[in-house]
């Protein structure tokens, strides 16, 4: 994974330049009043069509993405991250959701997205989401974690950490710390590892969740003709 | 009813010669697909007989895409696409199960709701259990009792038209070998007999598919009612007929109708068919359109109602939180609950735990759950625990409070973290009962186990109970 930036405090240095794709434009405004002052908002939209040209234009660091969104085919966010699958190198999707349906989160990880947050979540939390995705990590809500261990199974892996299908040991624990309500930091000190190993595991996870061959995942998948 | 084999569902493959209709039946009857193209072939050169068979297997089997089609097919919602399939996260495996397991596991519900034993509940819990990675079979196993029950009764039709398909060509070949058959008895006697046998299978379809679903209830019934008046005509016709003249002419005369009646049969089925077809969406059309009204009237009772509240106390900035969590947390159930799973277990006693601190404290109280596991005594006075930690998380820490839930049968954890500024146990008062009682205590008592932690950003209490015959472990670090 792409960790270019210092992981211990994920503040770059620059200004992250952020496109926030949302279709109620109340929440839009007070996401944009929550986000510090260091996230430069450089463009809005409320659609799939206007999202993938703000995107295309701007080339934003981060896009907050609602997965409902309406417009396009019907994909919601999904569809907007296959849209500006060409930039997705350089722009990251962090998906923002009010729904429990494990289906529409897994879906727009699958297509892409660094991470998932509830709407529910505070300014600072969102702030700090925001430069973790810019960095390059992966951000996991405890509920996204707990549908990883659904999904996964909470069994560990037997052999090696690299078969796709299944979490290693440590990632369980990561994922079930996560699950717990612990943030990176805490999860780093219960488990006596640095913040930088807690990321690398967690995006490794992100790569299982979206490589991953687990007939649970494909079959969202399928249902959201993802295939 | 336990010994009938699970057949994979009869359609017509995708692994075609010309409609793909033996590689089909091989599937479902787990034949090698040669032998029975040879033996469609060998029935072909007996009169034919092979050839109408697979005619009428063309027609009526639909192929592999339009039978998963057909049992994908589930109420469509406006609001969210998500909202017809079950989800959250404790019902992750009937969510993944395969087509056919849900619609198997939607009749059963459906037969539950009525007054029949239910599965029984330890290993109706099972299909929750998808954290382990509980395979779809196993998902659907819990089930198969009630739904078998369902199906061989239906298949009870098919089974006694056979029967008299059989009888009849049994006695036709008599007849052509030269035995001499009273016919003119038999034929009277097998009309009143077949009338009566159909008219008792329409009165015991309808009620038993108006338990099991209103719309069926129709369809079952007018074709049986068909094929009553049917049997009736033809019997009247024919003792009409043999009044007049003989039983050679009464057969030419039955036959050539048959023939002109076939025909006619042959030639009109794919309009019938076609406009089965559209009957049938339009009528999927009316079971949206209704369900669309259903859900605007629960907007509208719930939503609207908790606005207005809303507006009126906008001053208070604590009712209103209150009001929006607890309207959320209804809409959500509402929304997201998966209809198949079974309600009262763990994990919704917990989120039921969480619901009523939060209504108390006003604090929100979120919940991670992970697998399930069917309630006992010893997961009762968990629930009472975690209730007391979660009001103790919620009342001193402040803020919001994390629950992670992770169960299986086997074992059950529920971890309740807050950021509020911890307290150790020792500190605690002799006298005060609330977490050395009813936490601590409690979980003891049942064989489980409780630790209470200073995590340094708040408190977190650890509760673990294994299944018994396992001994309670100390909690995990």
């Amino acid at each position: 994974m792409n960790l270019t930036q210092g992981t211990a405090d994920p503040r770059p240095a620059n200004p992250v330049r952020v496109v926030i794709v949302d279709d109620h434009a109340i929440f839009r405004s007070g996401l944009k009043a929550d986000l510090g002052p260091s996230i430069h908002v450089v463009g809005e939209a409320a659609t799939v069509e206007q999202a993938v040209a703000v995107i295309a234009e701007q080339r934003p660091d981060v896009v907050l993405l609602d997965v409902h969104l309406p417009g396009g085919l019907g994909g919601g966010g999904r569809e907007v991250i296959a849209g500006s699958a060409a930039l997705l190198g350089s722009t990251r999707f962090l998906a923002l959701s009010v729904s429990d349906a494990a289906e529409d989160v897994v879906a727009v990880i699958r297509a892409g997205a660094r991470g998932y947050v509830t709407k529910t979540i505070s300014g600072a939390e969102i702030t700090d989401a925001v430069f973790r995705v810019a960095g390059g990590d992966a951000v996991f809500s405890p509920r996204l974690a707990g549908f990883v261990l659904d999904a996964f199974g909470t069994a560990p892996a037997d052999i090696a950490d690299d078969e796709l299908d299944k979490l290693s040991a440590r990632e369980l624990e990561v994922m079930r710390l996560i699950a717990r309500g612990y943030s990176y930091k805490e999860v780093a000190k219960e488990l006596f590892i640095s913040i930088k190993t807690v990321e690398t595991h967690v995006s490794a996870v992100l790569r299982k969740l979206q490589l991953s061959s687990r007939h649970e995942l494909t079959k969202w998948a399928a249902e959201r003709r993802l295939l | 009813m336990a010994t009938i084999p699970v057949r994979p569902p009869l359609a017509r493959s995708s692994d075609r010669v010309i409609a793909g209709v033996c590689s089909g039946l091989a599937v479902h009857l787990g034949w090698p697909v040669k032998n029975v193209r040879v033996g469609m072939a060998l029935a072909t050169l007996a009169g034919g007989a092979g050839l109408v068979f697979y005619a009428w297997l063309w027609i009526m089997v639909p192929t592999a895409d339009e039978a998963a089609r057909r049992n994908a097919r589930r109420p469509a919602s406006p609001i969210a696409p998500a909202v017809s399939q079950p989800s959250g996260p404790g019902a992750f495996a009937p969510g993944i199960a395969s087509p056919a397991v849900q619609a198997q596991g939607a009749a059963a519900a459906d037969m539950t709701a009525a007054p029949l034993p239910g599965p029984p509940s330890a290993a109706g819990a099972s299909p929750l259990r998808g954290a382990s990675g509980s395979s779809t079979a196993d998902a659907g196993q819990p089930e198969a009792t009630p739904w078998f029950r369902f199906r061989s009764m239906k298949y009870g039709k098919e089974i006694l038209l056979g029967c008299g398909l059989l009888l009849v060509a049994g006695i036709m070949i008599a007849q052509m070998l030269g035995v001499d058959v009273p016919l003119g008895t038999l034929i009277p006697a097998a009309a009143v007999l077949g009338g009566a046998s159909i008219a008792w299978m329409q009165l015991d379809e309808t009620r038993r598919a108006g338990l099991v679903d209103k719309t069926k209830a129709d369809q079952a019934g007018g074709w049986a009612r068909l094929a009553a008046g049917l049997a009736l005509v033809v019997a009247g016709v024919l003792v009409m007929v043999s009044g007049s003249g003989s039983w050679e002419q009464t057969w030419l005369a039955l036959l050539s109708s048959v023939a002109v009646l076939g025909g006619v049969v042959l030639v009109l089925l794919p309009w019938a068919l076609k406009f089965w077809r559209d009957l049938e969406s339009e009528r999927a059309g009316r079971i949206r359109e209704m369900e669309r009204a259903e859900i605007a009237a629960h907007l509208h009772d719930s939503v609207l109602q908790t606005l207005a509240l809303i507006q009126r106390r906008a001053g208070n900035e604590h009712d209103v939180v209150r009001l929006a969590r607890a309207q959320e947390r209804e809409l959500r159930g509402w929304l997201f609950q998966d209809p198949g799973r079974e309600a009262g277990q763990l994990s919704d006693r917990i989120k039921a735990a969480a619901a009523e601190v939060e209504d108390l404290l006003g604090n929100a109280v979120e919940v991670v759950s992970v697998g399930d596991a069917a309630m006992t005594e010893a997961h009762e006075a968990m629930v009472q625990a975690s209730r007391e930690a979660m009001f103790n998380a919620s009342r001193h820490g402040g803020g919001t409070v994390s629950v992670y839930l992770e169960a299986s049968e086997a074992q059950a954890e529920i971890f309740i973290k807050d950021r509020g500024p911890g307290f150790e146990l020792s500190d605690v008062p002799e006298d005060r009962l609330g977490v050395r009682e009813s936490i601590i205590g409690r979980m003891k008592r049942h064989g489980g186990t409780a630790a209470i932690l200073n995590t340094g950003t708040g408190t977190e209490v650890r509760l673990r109970l294994q299944s018994a015959g396992t001994d309670a472990a100390e909690g995990k670090p």
